[in-house]
């Protein structure tokens, strides 16, 4: 099985690719449009500075190969959404191509990744014509091409998670409904493929690869033949159906886009610095501290914020395992609180150079770092850990044989939080048991 | 007679504009014409085409804009072929435009109204888009100047695009002076077409041309009126001091192929936008699936050649046929231009006949096909697909009566001398106007 | 041109021919095609470029207004509680 994924994602611009209009929700249809949106005649494109920039950031991201110079093709359809009977998006002097990203080990080749304009919205009216909105027509995007590298719609799943958290930090990205990413999926079992458009949602994606893997199977199982097609997907019901015979590129006539000129992008690209992905971060972690891959990766996927604290407490404690312990244990487990307030964390990693050096004591540690992180006052905090702490020291007294088992498999933990969270009756948060437990269970390791 | 009556009678008798302004001002300080690709707020624009019926846009185009800026009042819109397509501008949807020097003539197209109201309106100027030789054409054919500058000097916004790597606004009249006023006028970036903010700013400084290049090839296939007022005009040339060489310029048999195959292409696209919704012809049945909604109204509504550029073009961008027509198109582009640039080192200009013939009568043009008509633009396809800024000056008179232009190609950017030059010309060449019996 | 090629293309750009038609534009549109032989000999690696002169680095910023009033331009269209009204989808 074969499956390749086209992946659109809306850039966070605040105006439209080739015009002003802003790119927010509008009140009403047809009100974010201006004679370029919708395709006047007379009318031409000027490129968003900002959409360039994306689209280059995201081909870093990708490892693509950035040419020194980019354009922009027409490709050519008759559809009503579409104002200017053309799409202007890249054919073969795109942004990038021939980039590679890896889920895990495993790599996925990048085909190409462009720049272009979506359309407009049409929907039925009655049975008999249709209404069009076109606040949507020129919004700029980015079409991500995958090589058909994924051999199972789950993977194709894994990918586009791990890919979605990737670009919303690469570039920003706001994770409201409406700038939700849309995906067509390539698929074939045998040798024709099938593309199922417009598919949103990590879910879906992988329910319409699946119905698809079985659909093309039973065909070619009672000895029929896969037509090349493209289908849409019923989310409701969880199928997908034939829309149209499968166009082919060539059909489209791109020619080369002559209202925009050409963009020389070898500086620019040379002078963006994209954040680190998650991934690529988690690796340099793991790389640079010696951290072994699975708690690297808990740590950037709690949060980037909280890897990067890890950094800073190393940088300022020179003490990598101590630095690894805290930020696993208490910090973690006040995360999310602690990222609420806004606090500068380099207040967290002061208390921790204190400990270092010997002026306070862990139980001290402990609580000043727990009061910072969730604003409550060391009182109740001392008071909350004691009672805690003594319920769990409690239970580990009487079974020394868990502090054995945990050196062979550290999910005995969860025994003890299960004793915790039983006997303290909902008074703590899970997280904060969590990191009691952990911290006692590390200082008698 | 006033001004504007005058002009509306010049009009009932030659058809020189799809629409007139309504009411115009009388107290402007000139009045000026566009041809009907220029988009105007106040007469509906509709290039020569039924489909734009009743398309009343809501800009003007930059240069209208500019123009009215200066004190111009807009008087009409000049008739046009179908969104270019054509070189006689006898495919209009709304009159075909009169020679002033021979009523069974044509103007020549694509801007042949424009043309026309340059020859019989007194100190008129009219805007037009030269695509393949549609500016310089119609000039020579009735006998006036017309420059079409260089790709990207004078903004487009506000034109119906025609061939958007090929079209240039340019201007026509039949005194070189009121060119040379008002490019400085029209031309400049414009933050609205990325293709107008390339440009070196315009000097007008009355540089001269000293040395013209002759290509060879363009000598072949002339009419015997057309080869013999072009020698005279060379002899006069010299007798200005100016050195004439004959050159071989051998890539430039590309270039009206080229010129064919990119402007029908990039039309085909253009075109495409045009389906019976949102502006123009929406009087369609929307009960039909849209495929057929769409191609019912385009084929009602837009005329026969219009059709086959549509064809052609839409053909040489699919398929196999895309590399063997539109690509190689683009890389005779590449040749065209080097080839010109090569010749440029050592000399000022290029110059040949504009048009191989004179104006053909209405009766000859209607037995012609359109590869036909399409070979008749060979001599002017070279500098619009090059870019290259290009004049086309009276130069002669056929036995019979009809003007004959030459035209004068300089390097990207190099409109000064060609306005010098037509200026100088102008003291020179005795320009005879029609006479115009109203 | 023949008349699957034609017929073809047609379908592509959303154009109808009669019978008549379809023989009168091969004959024609052959016609133009057969003078697009000579560029045959462009080479095949010659460079081209977009546009004749170079148009390079043109960009706006991201900066979002809306300077015509977007009532007006629906003003000549056939809408319907202001969506713009199109042909069957289906």
């Amino acid at each position: 099985m074969k499956i390749g994924l086209e992946i659109h994602v809306q850039l966070p611009t605040e105006s439209k690719m080739f015009c002003s209009c802003p790119t927010t929700d509008a009140d009403a249809p047809n009100t974010h449009v201006c004679p370029i949106c919708l395709g006047m005649p007379g009318t031409r494109p000027v490129m968003n500075r900002k959409a360039v920039e994306c689209g280059i950031k995201l081909a870093k991201m990708l490892n693509c190969q950035i040419p020194d110079t980019m354009w922009f093709s027409r490709k050519t359809y008759f559809y009503p959404d579409m104002s200017k009977g053309v799409q202007v998006t890249q054919f073969d002097h795109a942004v990038g191509s021939k980039g590679v990203y890896h889920i895990g080990k495993k790599p996925i080749g990048i085909t190409k990744i462009q720049i272009e304009e979506d359309p407009g919205k049409t929907k039925r009216f009655g049975d008999k014509s249709s209404l069009v909105d076109y606040n949507r027509a020129g919004m700029p995007l980015a079409e991500i091409v995958t090589d058909p590298d994924f051999s199972t719609p789950a993977e194709a799943r894994e990918f586009l998670k791990q890919l979605i958290t990737d670009i919303r930090r690469t570039i920003d990205l706001p994770g409201d409904g409406e700038r939700s990413i849309r995906c067509d999926c390539n698929i074939s079992v045998g040798i024709e493929r099938c593309e199922v458009k417009n598919v949103s949602g990590l879910r879906n994606v992988e329910r319409a690869l699946t119905f698809e893997a079985i659909r093309q199977t039973k065909i070619l199982k009672a000895g029929g033949k896969i037509e090349r097609e493209t289908r849409g997907f019923d989310e409701e019901r969880g199928v997908t159906f034939s829309v149209r015979k499968k166009e082919y590129e060539s059909d489209y006539g791109y020619i080369e886009e002559p209202d925009i000129g050409i963009f020389h992008i070898r500086e620019l690209a040379d002078s963006i610095t994209i954040k680190e992905s998650h991934v690529t971060m988690a690796a340099r972690l793991s790389k640079e501290y010696g951290l072994d891959e699975k708690t690297a990766n808990q740590m950037v996927l709690t949060s980037v914020g909280l890897a990067e604290l890890f950094e800073l407490i190393v940088k300022a404690t020179g003490d990598v395992q101590m630095a690894v312990s805290w930020t696993r244990g208490t910090i973690s487990a006040n995360w999310k609180a602690f990222e609420a307030s806004g606090k500068d964390p380099a207040g967290i990693s002061e208390i921790l150079v204190r400990f270092g050096k010997g002026e306070i004591t862990d139980v001290e540690t402990d609580m000043g770092i727990k009061s910072y992180m969730t604003g409550k006052d060391a009182k109740t905090v001392k008071e909350q850990n004691a009672d805690l702490e003594h319920i769990i020291a409690e239970y580990l007294d009487a079974h020394p044989e868990i502090i054995d088992e945990m050196r062979k498999n550290d999910k005995t933990v969860n025994r003890v939080i299960g004793h915790a969270m039983k006997e303290t009756g909902g008074k703590y948060s899970s997280s904060d048991i969590v990191s009691v437990t952990k911290r006692l269970l590390e200082s008698k390791l | 007679m006033t001004d504007i009556s005058r002009i509306s009678a010049l009009n009932e008798k030659y058809s020189i504009f799809a629409r007139m302004a309504d009411d115009p001002k009388t107290d402007s300080e000139f009045l000026f014409s566009a041809e009907d690709n220029l988009t105007s707020k106040d007469i509906e624009t509709r290039c020569g085409s039924r489909i734009l019926d009743g398309h009343r846009p809501v800009f003007d185009a930059y240069v209208i804009e500019k123009m009215k800026a200066y004190g111009g009042e807009l008087i009409g819109k000049t008739n046009m072929d179908e969104f270019g397509a054509g070189s006689f501008c006898t495919n209009s949807s709304f009159g075909v435009p009169k020679n002033p020097f021979d009523m069974e003539r044509s103007c020549g197209g694509a801007a042949g109204g424009s043309a026309c109201a340059a020859a019989v309106i007194e100190d008129h100027i009219s805007l037009a888009a030269s695509t393949n030789g549609s500016i310089c054409c119609p000039a020579s054919f009735c006998g006036v100047f017309g420059l079409a500058p260089t790709y990207g000097r004078i903004s487009k916004f506000g034109l119906v695009d025609c061939s958007n790597s090929i079209d240039k606004v340019g201007l026509i009249s039949s005194d070189p002076k009121r060119i040379a006023e008002f490019l400085p006028v029209i031309s400049g970036k414009d933050a609205r077409d990325p293709t107008s903010c390339a440009q070196p700013p315009l000097e007008l400084k009355g540089r001269k041309i000293k040395t013209v290049a002759v290509p060879k090839d363009a000598l072949s296939n002339l009419s015997k009126d057309v080869a013999s007022c072009f020698d005279s005009s060379l002899d006069a040339l010299k007798g200005m001091g100016i050195e004439v060489d004959t050159v071989e310029m051998p890539s430039l048999k590309y270039a009206q192929p080229a010129c064919t195959v990119i402007a029908a292409a990039e039309a085909s696209t253009n075109l495409a936008s045009y389906v019976g919704m949102r502006y123009g012809q929406q009087d369609g049945d929307l009960s039909l699936k849209f495929d057929d909604y769409f191609t019912s109204v385009r084929t009602e509504y837009f005329g026969e050649e219009v059709k086959k550029r549509i064809i052609l073009g839409t053909f040489v961008r699919m398929g196999e046929a895309r590399e063997r027509y539109y690509m190689k198109s683009l890389k005779a582009r590449h040749l065209v231009i080097s080839c010109y640039k090569k010749v440029f080192e050592d000399h000022d200009a290029v110059l040949t006949p504009t048009m191989p013939i004179i104006s053909p009568r209405f009766d000859e043009i209607s037995m012609m096909t359109s590869a036909g008509s399409d070979q008749a633009g060979r001599l002017t396809a070279p500098p619009d697909l090059a870019g290259m800024p290009h004049i086309s000056v009276p130069c002669g008179y056929s036995g019979n009566g009809m003007p004959i232009g030459m035209q004068m190609v300089t390097d990207h950017w190099n409109e000064d001398p060609l306005l010098t030059f037509a200026n100088d010309w102008g003291s020179v060449f005795d320009i005879k106007r029609p006479e115009v019996t109203l | 041109m023949n008349k699957e090629t034609l017929t073809r293309v047609a379908k592509n750009a959303h154009l109808a021919f009669s019978e008549e038609d379809v023989e009168r534009y091969c004959v024609s549109l052959g016609e133009m095609i057969n003078q697009l032989n000579i560029l045959d000999e462009v080479p095949k690696e010659e460079a081209y470029v977009v546009n004749p002169v170079e148009i390079a680095d043109i960009l706006r910023d991201d900066v979002s207004g809306i300077f015509m009033d977007p009532y007006e331009l629906l003003k000549g269209m056939k809408t319907y509680e202001n969506y713009v009204r199109g042909p069957r989808l289906l």
